[in-house]
């Protein structure tokens, strides 16, 4: 009950929300910066180290350069876009709109200033950490354990001031961008704990607790959700905060945003399986990932028409106005993008575009169109009003729109022609479907090198718009004086229901019931069969005779939970981690014998696996798969080993792999059965020069692993990590033991580089990548008994 | 009976009860965003420009 209503003035917090814009501008450029940068690698590999020479005129010498390589700045390009840009955007956006829906300032500024500082740190950090090498190779899960603390220690911080800040919040209600806010929030800590369990080696490394199969069904269901509650949800409750202050008008239908609010969350974590469609992956989870990507299309559009039906009434503003340009775009691309995906998802459409640039045209149409315009409309919005001033040019504004628009779509169309291109080719057979028409994966590559050479022209437009949009909100700032908005609310002591009685309510209570009476039903046998059907009928007729004979009405009953944001939290935990768990569980506790499908993975020697952490370190699975589909063209591309047709991957081949290494995309062939495919001495000069056998190769040249030693020293930790893990290692390999494993395999590689004049020390880094190269999938057959017996 | 369910008639049932259990979910929110109240509606639509009505600025400290 409201009682004794006084007035007084909030000052809200706006410095943080300027210092995560700068931040943001920043760290767009600098990720931006990597992503063209390495758009332009892909089609001149001297990009990667070599231009350095020219540029200084010979001072510097350099066939390539580590720290500058595709595989390591590809990860820097995603985790700054994702992270840094995208991430200091949604922190700006939330802390602006969420103070002024709640009518409070931010609870505290200690906290505030740990979320700002911390989380720069860390993209610090990963600036640093990625381009040295140390990656945990998992795609947008890269960095290393200590930074994914930190991460997750900065997240619970944000989260923390920001559920103390609803609770002192001066307006009862809470809007629909702030339920979009709370679910970014759970569902992150969610995803991003589990992806991330791992168990270290060093200060720098660590394995995944899970491997093979698993590890690829929890990595894309972290994966596609980090797209979903990171780079979509937050820019959704952005979007319904900022487009109706822009238009000046309320979001056209506070209905449809209520119904998109809670399918978007129930359905989207399911879907995280369609980035494994016709991998080895279980049927019925790929199908899953399909189903409810499609379904995925109906609360996708509800957001994109509530969106741009805002700006009803508005539209004459579109000539003038760039913030409605740039937010009437957003929506557009959202809108594009979310249909695109759900195509993507479908089994027949996915055999053709996975692995190609398709998938890359796609995200960019996101991230560019979704997040990037929607960024740059809220900051063209938010500049006049954080230093009190006129945006500096309009007119620069709109050339920032048109250069970007130019720039998305020369990106998205070039992706879209590659990825059909490079489809089309390497599925396409001759002679009645017996051969494949371009056996030589290079010939797809070449094929399609001019269209990416546009794709990174448009990308480059699209980042001088960019650069046009931090010159034009320098300059506004610059003119104008920082302030802090402030407005004057009556504080009223709000009557929200406790924590404890907002779920001891009838509703609450019946629902609990009735789950656990289905559970019963399902999960026992016997007498309690009966009991559970009898229990869960009882308790459905009891609540709707409690319903009809109290005056309680249903509104009631789910208004109550909602004016709680700790009901409402935990609500929407329940609608997020249903799919996620209906997937995970069944394959992380199914026993993994039942799961290697008759082909039992060789485990690697010590020198295989320090080649595969090179492997991994140098984000080799950036532009290599290790996973042939279920598909006729990719069996018969890359199904032979060893002179024998072996079909397509199994789930047993990549059991001990951690993490797997199945890929995304393929800028180079598919490497699942690379092992004995090739000599070593193909590796070695392949490796070092890889356009002298492979002419036309845009693959960058690995001249360092010529020269550093491999870290031996490790492997004992790293050992002991796999079997930790299950991987079966002999209890007693001493250090010793693994020392003259080693000195013996790679003695062998020496001596069969030399004979075809290749010549290396033993103990060099290429020597053991060479190894684990010649390893990829070597497995066993084995019968479902004899795997049973290994697993007990 | 938890044996059967989780590992051998998996695949055949979860697709199934995923789609219900989504379709219920969807309806249970229709229904519940439809019989909304037009003042309940009209005041939630309107929290982001309310603001504007009584908001000011002031000089920021630093």
């Amino acid at each position: 009950m409201n009682t004794k209503p006084t007035t007084t003035t909030i000052v809200y917090d706006d410095d943080s929300v300027r210092n995560f814009m700068i931040a943001s501008i920043f760290w767009g450029l600098v990720g931006m910066g990597a992503g063209v940068l390495i758009a332009f690698q892909l089609n001149y590999w001297q990009l990667n180290g070599k231009f350095l020479e020219w540029i200084t005129f010979g001072l510097l010498q350099s066939e390539g350069v580590e720290f500058l390589t595709f595989g390591r700045l590809r990860p820097l390009h995603t985790n700054a876009a994702i992270f840094a840009f995208v991430g200091n955007m949604m922190f700006a956006g939330i802390y602006y709109s969420t103070q002024r829906l709640c009518r409070v300032r931010m609870a505290s500024k200690l906290l505030t200033n740990i979320n700002f500082w911390g989380w720069q740190f860390i993209i610090v950090c990963a600036a640093i950490s990625l381009p040295a090498g140390f990656s945990r190779g998992k795609e947008y899960a890269e960095l290393i354990w200590p930074i994914n603390i930190m991460i997750a220690v900065i997240w619970l911080v944000f989260g923390a001031n920001f559920f103390w800040t609803l609770s002192k919040r001066n307006e009862k209600s809470l809007y629909v961008g702030l339920w979009f806010y709370i679910a970014t929030i759970v569902t992150i800590t969610m995803l991003y704990v589990v992806n991330h369990l791992s168990i270290p080696t060093c200060f720098t490394h660590s394995y995944p607790l899970l491997g093979g199969v698993q590890d690829a069904l929890v990595q894309w269901w972290y994966g596609h959700n980090a797209v979903a509650f990171f780079l979509t949800t937050p820019m959704l409750g952005i979007m319904y905060y900022f487009v109706p202050k822009a238009a000046n008008r309320p979001v056209y239908s506070y209905r449809l945003s209520i119904i998109h609010f809670w399918s978007l969350v129930f359905i989207y974590i399911w879907a995280g399986p369609h980035h494994l469609l016709n991998t080895a992956l279980p049927e019925w989870l790929q199908s899953l990932g399909m189903i409810f990507s499609l379904m995925l299309w109906a609360p996708s559009w509800a957001g994109m028409l509530n969106g741009l039906l805002t700006l009803r009434g508005a539209w004459d503003r579109l000539l003038t106005d760039p913030v409605i340009k740039f937010f009437a775009a957003a929506v557009t691309f959202y809108g594009m993008c979310t249909f695109e995906g759900p195509l993507l998802s479908i089994k027949a459409v996915n055999a053709l575009s996975h692995y190609t640039d398709w998938t890359v045209g796609h995200v960019h149409s996101g991230t560019l169109g979704w997040n990037g315009f929607l960024a740059a409309g809220m900051f063209y919005w938010l500049a006049p009003r954080l230093w009190k001033t006129k945006l500096h040019s309009t007119a620069l504004a709109n050339a920032h729109f048109w250069l970007g628009m130019v720039g998305i779509l020369l990106y998205v169309a070039s992706m879209w022609v590659a990825g059909i291109t490079q489809g089309l080719m390497l599925n396409a057979t001759i002679e009645g479907g017996t051969v494949l028409q371009y056996p030589n994966f290079l010939d797809t590559l070449q094929a399609i090198r001019p269209v990416m050479l546009f794709r990174a022209i448009g990308g480059g437009l699209y980042l001088l718009g960019f650069a046009m949009m931090a010159y034009n909100i320098w300059r506004t700032a610059r003119s104008g004086t920082a302030v802090n908005g402030t407005v004057e609310v009556e504080v009223t002591d709000i009557e929200t229901p406790s924590m404890i009685s907002s779920f001891l309510s009838a509703p609450v209570m019946y629902a609990l019931a009735i789950i656990f009476s289905i559970c019963l039903t399902i999960f026992s046998g016997g007498a309690l069969f009966i009991v559970g059907i009898f229990l869960t009928i009882t308790c459905i007729i009891v609540a709707i005779a409690h319903f009809q004979f109290s005056k309680a009405s249903w509104e009631a009953w789910y208004s109550k939970l909602l004016d709680h944001g700790f009901a409402f939290t935990v609500l929407t935990i329940v609608a997020a981690g249903i799919g996620g768990a209906i997937q995970i569980i069944p394959t992380v506790t199914m026993q993994r014998a039942d799961n290697i499908e008759g082909r039992l993975q060789v485990p690697y020697t010590p020198l295989e696996l320090a080649g595969r952490d090179i492997y991994v370190s140098e984000g080799c699975y950036n532009c290599h798969s290790q996973m042939i589909r279920t598909l006729v063209p990719d069996v018969m591309r890359y199904g032979e080993s060893n002179g024998e047709q072996r079909g397509y991957s199994h789930l047993g081949e990549s059991i001990y792999d951690f993490p797997h290494q199945w890929g995304s995309k393929r800028t180079g062939p598919d490497l699942a059965r690379e092992g004995g495919l090739r000599s070593d001495d193909w590796h070695y000069f392949h490796m070092l020069d890889p356009r002298s056998v492979s002419p036309g190769s845009n693959m960058p040249n690995y001249t360092w692993l010529f020269k550093k030693p491999i870290k031996v020293s490790q492997l004992p930790r790293k050992i002991d990590v796999m079997r930790m893990l299950g991987v079966p290692y002999p209890i007693d390999l001493s250090e010793e033991d693994i020392q003259a494993q080693i000195d013996e395999q790679s003695a062998g590689i020496v001596a069969r580089l030399a004979e075809k004049g290749a010549f290396t020390d033993p103990d060099r880094e290429i020597i053991a990548l060479i190894a684990y190269l010649q390893k990829i999938g070597t497995y066993e057959m084995v019968s479902a008994k004899d795997s049973s017996e290994a697993a007990e | 009976m938890f044996k059967r369910i989780i590992y051998d008639d998996w695949t055949s049932i979860i697709p199934i009860i995923s789609f219900w259990l989504t379709f219920g979910v969807f309806l249970a929110i229709t229904v519940r965003a439809l019989f909304l109240k037009k003042t309940t509606v009209s005041h939630m639509e309107n929290l982001p420009l309310e603001e504007d009505d009584n908001s000011t600025t002031q000089a920021a400290s630093k």
